[in-house]
């Protein structure tokens, strides 16, 4: 059963992909609320894949991408993004994030995006 | 399938975070009104708002509230990228504000269960016909392009990206083959020109040689719809196997088509040349004002949310199940500690032990009852809204000061006083405060001030809300009271208490015209009621002329409280300690009869009617006798009485239960629930209010 | 003294496994009988304690392990003479729409299972007791009467015929 992080600040996101991937066998194994906290638990849970939404107070999603790379070039990350963000998805995919998914998403989406880079 | 993932718990994190959010915002736009500018931090926090509200209600699939939120963080990232300095802020709050009430009224329906359809369009035209002034307004007009939809007609033309080592591989080395794959993707998978750069990344380490088309898809938004209508080119040279490619290329996400070729070196070195090449036409996205092409900052700055608190949020429903389980250990440990098994037996290891247990569930319940105090500072914040929209409306300069906003309240009493405050700072605003001419008149500072405070007193929270306004107007409320025949007595011989409280009466203000207190149409009665279901109540005292305050006694919780054991014949029964002013025998005071032959007691020169608890509850007892008794002094309200009881047992702090429905149904007079005593027999908790009916 | 007999397992069975399934008891020689689907509990008599300005049938609350239960004596309730409780009474507790209650009556018999076909229609006659028969079930060569205990729980008419 693949590892998932999931990282948002809103628990309404968090909540939306955590229960579209547990409908298909994944296993979520830790969330956090901005980057600081998504890059702490990288460290504590060593998932398989990171959900990272790109907008957070803190520390966002492209720094903490670039955090998380750091500490593992292999990791899988999987950008969430809103329409109009395009250039900080660029920007995350040069620094090494798998893929991205676009809100609003549809669960069939997702799961793509996911297996693909598994 | 696409929804699977929805359902009613989601439904309550939507509403809920949406709603809280709605809070943060409206917070926002007050403050700033208020300072009268909107910082770089306000701006941000309204941003990121409308910004998460248009994420989760599109997953909603709540088209109305997306489009609004999303037109609102349209308007917010240009006030933020441009920094436009001609700025109407006062328009904008105003526009801002209509966008929270519209988000809060579909919020309401949807948590009514009923359909989210109302329309925003005259909200969002606003929104648009505000941003275009504001453009104008900084010269920024002519950037404006139409991006929303991107004419991929022929006549686009896009330049090609010339590869690195591009100059001399015009022939294609030993071993190595040219093939060309044009990528069609699913419709409304977004950004394909991200997708496409995705591919050429991951082409990386593969191939010798690349090109592709359309060639800046970094650079350009517009390539996504361009390779949305006439796919993505991609041209390799690689050692790769054909099929290899060819896999590689069918593995693409989100590929709906492939069209795959093998080339031939010449055609390869042609295509990547530049024959046959296109031309990007610069559109919008290369000026700089900030829409799609400009300059994003890469990040919100950190704004004063609460996220990094370690809070988390809880259910209520868990919490009143905890209240509840902790109610019934102390009771259950009561059961065991003071058992009559135990009666007469020496256990001194066993005392200690139990000592030790009420430390631990002592401390237990404080947490318990503490998770559930709420601070004041919402609810008050919340008449921050309602007062300015009033000044607005009824053209008064008013000032709202809040004081202890700090003091906590339970939960459940929080809910149960916003209506009653709102309708007092309503009253206020409204009958109270004079007009601006009216104050400067009478002396007055031309803005007039309502003061909203909370204390806590004993066992008690105090709520006051005072107005330096006109102060209330003691001969038309003696006329209201006549003419609705509330009198009760002659208006001469009333204290200035009594006839402030007679606003209180129902049917005092049910009169269909607006005068001085008719609290437009609601009456003040409603305001008791409603203090009344959580064990609460309100007085008002004024000085014509000056102003009015109204306060307001709520219990700190209605869960557990200190109460005074007490009996009547084989029947218990637990005073709160809160109604007791004295308790006395009748060999120090006076016996006296009234003219009807209703016995007093005289203590001090203080007249309180008897009630005999064994009469009014007919309990049958031995002690008839008032000087065998004793009597309990209560001042309820400012009008005296006395309890004659059998005994007093002693002081407990006691889990307060409530009736059974059943019995509640029937409105038992005087009595306000039950708990259980130690030996697990039940205890009757007096309601003062029932005995002077 | 606390002596219980507990229908508690009935809590889990499916509500459907419980229709046709009636307990039935004693008031001096008639037996009635009410659906088990509203008993939660069967328990013997304990102290009452008494509560105000309530109708004579209720005879007040007890403490049940911690819950507050108001405590009704069938025999008042059907306008009966007050029969003085022994170690054979028992109190029946039900629960229906949320309201809670314990019955007192004489003694408690069994659990029945008995098939609607051989339940009739009470006569048309609604006063005293009657007004609280659902209908009428023939056992062997016994009758029961099926009591409707909603009408048990909520009924107030009849206070207010008395009240005439």
């Amino acid at each position: 059963m693949p590892r998932v992080l999931i990282v948002d600040d809103a628990a309404f996101m968090r909540m939306a992909i955590k229960n579209m991937l547990l409908n298909h066998g994944y296993e979520i194994v830790g969330e956090a609320e901005n980057g600081v906290a998504a890059v702490k638990k990288y460290l504590e849970c060593k998932p398989d894949i990171v959900t990272l939404d790109i907008t957070m107070p803190e520390m966002n999603g492209l720094e903490a991408l670039k955090a998380i790379m750091k500490i593992d070039p292999n990791a899988k990350v999987v950008m969430v993004s809103a329409m109009g963000q395009e250039n900080m998805v660029k920007e995350a995919i040069l620094s090494g994030a798998k893929s991205f998914i676009i809100k609003p998403f549809k669960e069939d989406h997702v799961i793509k995006t996911l297996q693909k880079i598994l | 399938m696409a929804d699977d993932f929805l359902n009613d718990s989601m439904l309550e994190v939507y509403i809920f975070e949406t709603s809280q959010n709605i809070e943060q915002l409206e917070n926002a736009v007050l403050e700033s009104e208020k300072t009268g500018r909107y910082s770089e931090a306000a701006i941000n926090e309204i941003f990121r708002i409308m910004h998460t509200i248009k994420g989760s209600s599109a997953m909603m699939m709540l088209g109305n509230l997306a489009e609004l939120a999303h037109k609102m963080e349209d308007l917010f990232y240009y006030i933020r990228e441009a920094q436009p300095k001609q700025v109407d802020y006062a328009a904008l709050s105003d526009l801002v504000l209509s966008g929270i009430d519209f988000i809060q009224a579909e919020l309401k329906k949807i948590q009514d269960k009923k359909p989210a359809d109302g329309d925003a369009n005259e909200l969002l035209a606003a929104i648009a016909v505000f941003l275009e002034q504001l453009k104008a307004a900084n010269g920024d007009l002519q950037q404006e392009q139409d991006t929303s939809s991107v004419q991929a007609a022929a006549g686009d033309e896009y330049a090609l990206q010339p590869t690195p080592d591009d100059e001399h591989k015009s022939r294609p080395a030993e071993g190595l083959s040219a093939y060309e794959a044009v990528l069609y993707y699913e419709e409304g998978c977004e950004m394909e020109n991200i997708r496409a750069y995705g591919v050429i990344h991951n082409l990386q380490g593969l191939v010798e040689d690349l090109y592709y088309r359309p060639a800046d898809i970094l650079e350009n938004d517009e390539t996504a719809a361009y390779i949305s209508k006439h796919g993505f080119t991609v041209g390799v040279l690689t050692d790769k196997p054909a099929d290899e490619m060819r896999r590689f290329f069918a593995d693409v996400l989100f590929l709906a088509k492939l069209e795959f070729r093998e080339l031939d070196a010449a055609t390869f070195a042609e295509r990547k040349g530049g024959a046959g090449t296109v031309r990007t036409q610069v559109k919008a996205a290369a000026a700089g004002s900030g829409e799609n092409g400009g300059k994003v900052r890469a990040q919100e700055t950190a704004v004063a949310s609460s996220s990094g608190q370690g809070m988390i949020s809880v259910n209520v429903a868990k919490l009143d199940k905890l209240m509840d389980l902790v109610g019934e250990m102390v009771i259950a440990e009561d059961m065991v500690v003071q058992n009559p098994d135990l009666n007469g037996l020496e256990l001194e290891n066993f005392r200690q032990a139990a000592r030790q247990l009420r430390k631990i569930t002592s401390e237990i319940q404080d947490l318990v009852m503490s998770v559930r105090m709420v601070p004041l500072a919402n609810t008050f914040l919340k008449m921050q809204r309602i007062v300015r929209d009033m000044s607005k409306k009824l053209q008064k300069e008013v000032r709202l000061q809040l004081i202890g906003e700090d003091t906590e309240v339970d939960k459940n009493i929080i809910e149960h006083i916003s209506d009653p405050l709102m309708h007092l700072i309503r009253n206020a605003v409204d009958h109270g405060l004079e007009t601006a001419e009216e104050r400067l008149a009478a002396g007055k500072d031309k803005t007039g001030t309502v003061t909203l405070e909370a204390r806590n007193v004993g066992n008690h929270v105090l709520i006051m809300v005072r107005d330096d306004g006109r102060g209330l107007n003691k001969e038309k409320i003696i006329s209201r009271a006549e003419k609705h025949g509330l009198l009760t007595k002659p208006a001469a011989e009333m204290t200035e208490k009594e006839i402030f409280q007679l606003i209180f009466l129902p049917g005092f203000s049910t009169s269909e015209q607006i005068t001085e207190y008719s609290g437009r149409g609601v009456g003040m009665d409603v305001v008791v009621k409603n203090l009344e279901k959580v064990g609460g109540s309100v007085s008002v005292d004024s000085v014509s002329g000056q102003g009015t305050a109204f306060t307001l006694k709520l219990p700190l919780t209605m869960a557990i409280i200190e109460g005074m054991n007490l009996t009547v014949g084989r029947a218990r029964y637990t005073i709160p300690i809160s109604a007791i002013k004295e308790s006395v025998r009748l060999e120090n005071h006076k016996l006296v009869r009234d003219t009807d032959g209703n016995e007093m007691l005289l203590v001090r020169g203080e007249c309180y009617p008897i009630i005999r608890l064994h009469e009014f509850f007919k309990v049958p007892t031995e002690v008839t006798n008032l000087a065998d008794g004793i009597f309990i002094l209560v001042d309820y309200e400012e009008k005296p009485f006395c309890l004659f009881v059998d005994d007093l047992l002693g002081q407990q702090e006691v889990v307060v239960k409530a009736l059974p429905r059943y019995i509640q149904n029937k409105r038992v007079r005087g009595i306000g629930g039950c708990t259980l005593l130690g030996d697990g027999s039940i205890s009757l908790i007096l309601d003062v209010s029932g005995f002077v009916a | 003294m606390v002596d219980y007999v507990s229908f508690q397992g009935y809590e889990e069975e499916e509500e459907d496994t419980l229709r046709g399934k009636y307990l039935t008891f004693f008031i001096d020689n008639d037996s009635y009988g009410i659906e088990l689907r509203y008993v939660t509990e069967i328990i013997g008599i304990q102290p009452v304690t008494e509560v105000p300005e309530l109708p004579d049938y209720i005879r007040g609350i007890i403490n049940l392990r911690g819950r507050i239960i108001p405590i009704m004596d069938v025999r008042l309730r059907f306008r009966k003479p007050f029969r003085e409780y022994d170690d054979r009474t028992c109190v029946i507790i039900v629960e229906m729409s949320g309201i809670t209650m314990g019955l007192v009556v004489d003694s408690v018999a069994e659990v029945l299972s008995i098939p609607d076909e051989d339940i009739v229609e009470p006569p048309e006659i609604q006063k005293n007791h009657n007004r609280y028969v659902q209908g009428i079930a023939r056992v062997g060569d016994d009758v029961k009467l099926i009591l409707d205990c909603n009408k048990i729980l909520t009924d107030d008419e009849v206070e207010q015929l008395s009240q005439l």
